[in-house]
């Protein structure tokens, strides 16, 4: 198991590159000591998966709407790979349709964090979403903590 | 009542008459007979007296010749024996006539024979005494003994003669007595006849009577029924034809032709006439359809289309069916409805579908516009103003931080018009589902996703005990989170906002837009507030789409959350009404069907 001390390697993937910075900039601000890879879009992080030679991610932040492959279809790609059992995939999207959120429920995503609006309520979420006891939170998994409200 | 029921009832009258006539005919046979025996009877009388007659000649004759022997005896004139004497041919001819006469009865022929051969012997007693007279040697002792013995002897065959004669007179008398009970038989056999006749012939007139009285009221029914039938097919655009299978005749109704743009009886009704106004397309599937049904005997159910000769084109539905008429000859009846202006109506109403579904579509895709691709440059905005608050809070002019909080606020309320917009739309879209809805599941769960600003309002939220209804889920739940929030957002500064949501019975007099509104056929959901009120008279207004009575930037709002509750009142078929006072409060009230 991880523990909140070891350096956990956190990925996100998202089309949006002012997104992807504000995630980066909120992960500067904490000052945690984890490594971040950032990837342009869904086909670029199935790209990197593929090799088998990486350190296997703990967390995965998964934006929905991007071109060449969505964050959907990586979903269900990852979960499909039993190498990435252990892998937490949190949906990070801006919609919040009823929609979205039940598919990427039953195709196995851990949590689904709609993008907040201000820059010291994303890096509230990114904290609490990086400290989160995974084995807890997954065992006890259902419709109404799967959406996460800060 | 039963008998007058009998007496309609022409089976059993059938059966009556059919009994009547048996026993007439009966009556009649005996009367026949009767009459018959009357008949015998009176020529047995005849037939008896003609044979006293003729015997009693018999005697009167052989009385002539005795007298007239007498008289040559005393005379010895010869004329007593000249003329006519002892003659048998007259007595033969009589004994011929009495033999014929008395032809059936043995006994009588036998009698006679016997009187045969005693006339024989008399006639031989008179030639003997008329020697014995003329005989020169003349013994008066032998010819008186002669005398004697002819006396005796006419005396014995007249006895004998008369007993004969008595007999057929007995004979007579017996005939006489039957004859008259006979009589009597036949005068009441022919009175019961008549009687009977008569009584047969009044029944069956006045059955008769009445039948035909029936049949002409069930005539004129029938006449009215087919002027009705005539009439209901012209307006309803309805023709009918059938075809007798045995004879191969069609019968085509007045409308019939009608539909065919033609007067009635325009041609004759037959199969090949009909080729011309059918449809190049359809022809050969109906007359097909149409033959083979003739041999199979199933059903048809067609639809083509009529080209009349003006060019029009009808469209016709044709329905046929097999039954037997009252010989039991197969016939196919059916039925063409003219469905044109249906069926233009039904392409006219898959158009609108279609169209309407595009519309949908496109709905949908601004839907999705609004919510997520809309949504996305909103956030980045709302992501740099926070930025450039944290980062350059020093930096920026007072004036500055004033515009950048105004841009704030924008964008905020930008986005919740974004979101209210989203969940009008899905207020109007086709996909509802009914399910068994617990409005006290729905209202905690609300409460919750709430939680921040009531806690921030410091409000009280009270929840009585309300139904399961039947509804879209989503839907519910969007109509508690904006009456609550409407509630939460036009609350009073000075005092905590007190919401209670609660059900109660419906009055009696409970309308809505003039519609009573029944305690059983609807649950009355109460949602009250200590807000700011508003005045009566808006009431309406608050319901319409982008109608804000508050204008004041302490109240933020869209003009969307109160539409949106009336939308999704209407989609579960319920009303939504309005109370408030200006400073003491607003009482919203929500009726649910409690069955749909």
């Amino acid at each position: 198991m991880i523990s909140h001390n070891d350096s956990m390697h956190i990925l996100i993937a998202d089309d949006d590159e002012d997104d992807r910075t504000f995630f980066s900039e909120a992960m500067m601000e904490l000052k945690m000591n984890n490594k971040l890879t950032l990837f342009n879009d869904g086909k670029d992080l199935m790209d990197y998966l593929a090799n088998p030679d990486i350190i296997m991610p703990h967390i995965l932040f998964l934006d929905l709407n991007m071109p060449y492959m969505s964050g959907f279809e990586c979903l269900k790609g990852i979960r499909a790979d039993v190498r990435f059992k252990d892998v937490s995939i949190a949906i990070y999207s801006t919609s919040s349709s009823e929609k979205d959120i039940e598919e990427t429920f039953v195709e196995g995503a851990n949590i689904y964090i709609k993008k907040p609006n201000d820059f010291t309520k994303l890096k509230k979420v990114i904290k609490e979403v990086v400290n989160i006891n995974w084995q807890f939170h997954s065992s006890g998994l259902n419709k109404e903590t799967f959406f996460f409200s800060i | 009542m039963k008998l007058k029921k009998l007496y309609k009832n022409t089976q059993i009258f059938k059966i009556a008459l059919g009994i009547a006539i048996v026993v007439v005919g009966y009556i009649a046979s005996v009367f026949y007979t009767q009459m018959r025996g009357l008949d015998s009877s009176v020529d047995l009388i005849t037939n008896s007296t003609e044979t006293q007659l003729e015997l009693e000649k018999i005697l009167s004759t052989i009385s002539m010749y005795e007298s007239n022997l007498r008289g040559y005896i005393i005379t010895k004139d010869e004329s007593y024996i000249k003329n006519r004497f002892l003659r048998r041919g007259e007595i033969d001819q009589n004994i011929l006539k009495i033999k014929e006469l008395v032809a059936s009865n043995p006994n009588r022929v036998k009698d006679i024979e016997r009187l045969n051969k005693l006339i024989d012997h008399r006639f031989d007693l008179f030639r003997e005494t008329l020697l014995l007279s003329k005989s020169k040697y003349f013994d008066s002792v032998i010819f008186n003994k002669k005398l004697q013995e002819s006396n005796s002897f006419t005396e014995s065959m007249k006895t004998f003669v008369y007993k004969t004669i008595n007999a057929e007179g007995d004979k007579i008398k017996v005939h006489n007595v039957n004859h008259q009970f006979e009589l009597e038989d036949s005068i009441i056999s022919a009175f019961l006849l008549v009687i009977l006749t008569l009584l047969i012939l009044l029944l069956s007139f006045n059955k008769t009577n009445v039948d035909v009285v029936e049949l002409k009221k069930a005539n004129d029914e029938m006449k009215f029924l087919n002027l009705s039938f005539t009439n209901a097919e012209k307006i309803a655009g309805f023709g009918h034809w059938k075809i007798n299978i045995e004879t191969g005749l069609y019968t085509f109704s007045d409308n019939f032709y009608r539909l065919l743009g033609e007067e009635p009886n325009a041609f004759e009704p037959k199969l090949e006439n009909l080729n011309k106004y059918i449809h190049r397309d359809d022809l050969e599937n109906v007359i097909q359809s149409h033959k083979d049904s003739l041999i199979s005997y199933e059903p048809t159910s067609l639809t083509f289309r009529f080209v009349l000769t003006n060019g029009e084109i009808k469209y016709i539905k044709s329905v046929g069916s097999f039954t037997q008429n009252s010989k039991g000859e197969m016939i196919k009846t059916g039925v063409n409805h003219d469905i044109t202006e249906q069926y233009v109506k039904t392409l006219k109403l898959e158009e609108s579908n279609t169209e309407l579904k595009s519309i949908n579509e496109e709905l949908e895709s601004f839907n999705n516009i609004v919510s997520h691709d809309l949504q996305e440059p909103l956030h980045k905005i709302q992501m740099f103003i926070s930025r450039i608050g944290d980062n350059d809070k020093e930096t920026i002019s007072e004036q500055g931080k004033t515009y950048l909080s105004k841009i704030g606020i924008s964008a905020n309320k930008m986005q919740a018009l974004l979101i209210d917009l989203v969940n009008y739309s899905r207020t109007i879209k086709g996909d509802k589902v009914f399910e068994e809805v617990n409005l006290n599941d729905i209202v905690n769960v609300v409460i919750d996703d709430l939680s921040s600003s009531i806690d921030d309002k410091k409000a009280v939220i009270e929840v009585g005990s309300l139904p399961t209804i039947k509804g879209i889920s989503f839907q519910i739940d969007q109509l508690f989170v904006n009456l609550i929030t409407n509630s939460l957002k036009y609350s009073k500064d000075t005092i905590a906002p007190q919401i209670n949501i609660y059900i109660e019975d419906i009055g009696i007099d409970e309308f809505y837009n003039d519609k009573l509104i029944l305690d059983s056929d609807y649950h009355k959901i109460v949602i009250r507030d200590n807000g700011i009120g508003f005045k009566q008279e808006y009431a309406d207004k608050i319901f319409m789409l982008f109608q804000r009575l508050e204008t004041s930037p302490k109240y933020s709002g869209t003009g969307l959350g109160l539409a949106i509750c009336k939308k999704i009142v209407d989609n579960h078929h319920g009303y939504i009404t309005v109370q408030s006072e200006p400073n003491i409060g607003t009482t919203f009230y929500v009726f649910m069907p409690k069955e749909i």
